[in-house]
């Protein structure tokens, strides 16, 4: 359950900065701060985990059956685990404000620190992240499966999220849209019913022992028109783009420079700004969207044994929004694909 | 996030129930002269905006704007373009764009002239919004609302009478299952009949209930559900033998 790669690494950060204790702080939204030391899938609202200069950890958590679990402290009243302040806290921002007001002196926020910690992968985080890998494969099989004209999209979320929970999935990130040109971006499942012709899309992320990794496809139902064929192709050499350049030492400007440059080429370059796509990939760990963000203007650069997705989604008028990606481990020298999905335009 | 059916049944929650919470919360504005309420809302924070404006930040955060003589106004983390589909699920007829949540609210401040602002739940707001707007020149002071209401209570019964109602007839079937194999058959038959939300813990007598992780489901286990249905949260628990 103790991170003792952290742990080692999180001390060797305090003796750095100077600080005597640091608070691991995640909510029910945002546990991944606290999961960052504290591999515990916690059920409740909040939980902390305090980390002593003498490498000592202590946990509080607001709800009994997290506490009974966890042999952690129970406290209902939760302003009061922050009795006693700390010198920096990773998840401050999502603190809620009055557990702030309750450490007395404001603390540092050591989120920005905690996240870099974070980003390089050990082996062991590396193993949960290629099980989920090949969960989402899976759990992507199981969507072509079952999706069918007359079904649902909730009805297809359904079934899918079944699938990957009997399959040992904590917690699954999905997204869907289904229809034509008309669609411009995913959301949440709606009760529209699936019709031939459509393009179904899905970002498929499910999360394995708290590491998440990612999968995105397009499927047709029925034969793919021309238009759908010639943007997947866009989007498939967009993505093998990025995947032909992520090693060591490139930046996340450079990965997305590398997708938008093949929708330029095609003439589609406006299609890869903010008003019809959000990014061109992002880390993948303890959180689904984890920093850095692969867009234009983000000069991070890219190290070894982080894991990132490269996924050029985006709306064009040829096929409506279309979505194409894998999760890639960056090796010594380049990366490695963790999805065994084949790569094509899904066809049913 | 959320990933459930969201919707908004009008048959449920007329207009006209948003309308009188609105009201209420109108009410609480004039009675400590305040021109608007902020409530914030993220994909596990969102009971309060989505009792008042049936919006549901299915991912990310958002802070809700409820001006005393105006329209409601969201200002919004996710994409523009999901925008048409939260205006078909909610009352916002104005939607910002707003990856920066306290500028884009201090700008709307500003355009508005409000020099003061009500929160809702003002000690839970989290500490990235609270900082720069207390520190802004725009006074924040605490409201507090009654959030229940006869369309609240019909609605908190029926996801209640849901959960108990689907788990009954489920629980027999986790027998000689994993509690992970039980859990997807669980999150079917749930989700299937319109679930938003789903969280589930699993106990076979010999700790506290907790999220599958592989145990064995013999003949002596309770699950406990918590249950989301069109935003409102239910929890039971049952277990065998019964």
């Amino acid at each position: 359950m103790i991170n003792e790669h952290r742990r080692k690494q999180l001390l060797d950060l305090m003796a750095a900065r100077g600080w005597d204790s640091i608070l691991l702080y995640g909510n029910a939204w945002r546990k991944d701060p606290f999961r960052s030391l504290v591999n515990l899938n916690f059920s409740g609202d909040h939980a902390l985990a305090r980390l002593a200069r003498s490498g000592e950890i202590n946990t509080t958590f607001s709800d009994p059956w997290d506490a009974e679990n966890a042999s952690g402290t129970l406290q209902p009243d939760f302003e009061k685990a922050f009795a006693g302040g700390a010198s920096a806290v990773a998840g401050l921002e999502f603190m809620e404000e009055r557990f702030v007001a309750a450490c007395g002196a404001l603390p540092v926020s050591a989120t920005a620190d905690v996240e870099e910690l974070r980003r390089v992968k050990t082996a062991e985080e590396i193993g949960y992240i290629k099980q989920a890998c090949d969960l989402a494969d899976r759990g992507y099989q199981r969507f072509v499966e079952v999706a069918e004209p007359g079904m649902r999209e909730f009805e297809l979320v359904a079934e899918v999220e079944a699938f990957l929970k009997e399959n040992g999935a904590e917690d699954n990130f999905m997204l869907i849209a289904s229809g034509g040109t008309e669609v411009v971006g995913m959301k949440p499942p709606t009760e529209r019913k699936f019709q031939k012709g459509d393009s179904v899309t899905t970002e498929l992320t499910p999360q394995v022992n708290g590491y998440y990794a990612q999968i995105c496809r397009t499927l047709i139902l029925g034969e793919p028109s021309l238009e759908q064929r010639k943007s997947f192709e866009i989007f498939s050499e967009a993505q093998c783009a990025a995947q032909d350049l992520i090693k060591p030492g490139i930046t996340a400007a450079d990965a997305a420079r590398a997708q938008n440059d093949v929708f330029r080429k095609y003439g589609y370059g406006e299609y890869t700004g903010a008003k019809y796509t959000r990014v061109r990939g992002h880390c993948l760990g303890l959180y689904p969207d984890e920093t850095p963000h692969i867009l234009e203007d983000v000069d991070y650069v890219l190290k070894q044994d982080m894991v990132v997705i490269a996924h050029p989604n985006t709306y064009l008028p040829l096929s409506g929004y279309m979505v194409f990606g894998d999760t890639l481990l960056i090796t010594e020298t380049g990366n490695t694909r963790l999805n065994k999905t084949e790569k094509k335009l899904f066809t049913k | 996030m959320k990933r459930g059916l969201i919707t908004w049944d009008k048959a449920d929650l007329p207009p006209s129930v948003f309308e009188a919470r609105l009201a209420k919360a109108r009410a609480a504005l004039v009675a400590q002269d305040l021109p608007a309420l902020l409530v914030y809302s993220d994909v596990w924070r969102s009971t309060e905006g989505r009792h008042l404006t049936n919006y549901m930040p299915y991912w990310n955060r958002s802070l809700i704007v409820i001006p005393r003589e105006q329209a409601p106004v969201l200002l919004c983390g996710l994409s523009p373009r999901v925008y048409p589909w939260i205006k078909s699920v909610t009352v916002f007829e104005e939607i910002r764009p707003a990856s920066k949540l306290v500028p884009t609210l201090l700008q709307l401040c500003t355009e508005r002239g409000w020099t003061k602002l009500g929160v809702l739940d003002l000690p839970r707001l989290p500490h990235e919004i609270h900082l720069p707007l207390a520190t802004s020149n725009v006074g924040i002071s605490g409201v507090k609302l009654d959030l229940t209401d006869d369309a609240e209570i019909a609605m908190l019964r029926r996801a209640e009478q849901m959960a108990r109602e689907i788990l009954t007839a489920e629980l027999s079937k986790g027998v000689g299952l994993t509690d992970y194999q039980f859990s997807g058959l669980l999150e079917r038959a749930f989700r299937r009949a319109g679930a938003e939300d789903l969280v589930l813990l699993f106990s076979t007598g010999d700790a506290a209930p907790r999220p599958a992780h592989g145990a064995m489901l013999r003949d002596k286990y309770s699950v406990a559900v918590a249950l989301e249905y069109r935003g409102h949260w239910a929890r039971v628990r049952q277990g065998l033998p019964l």
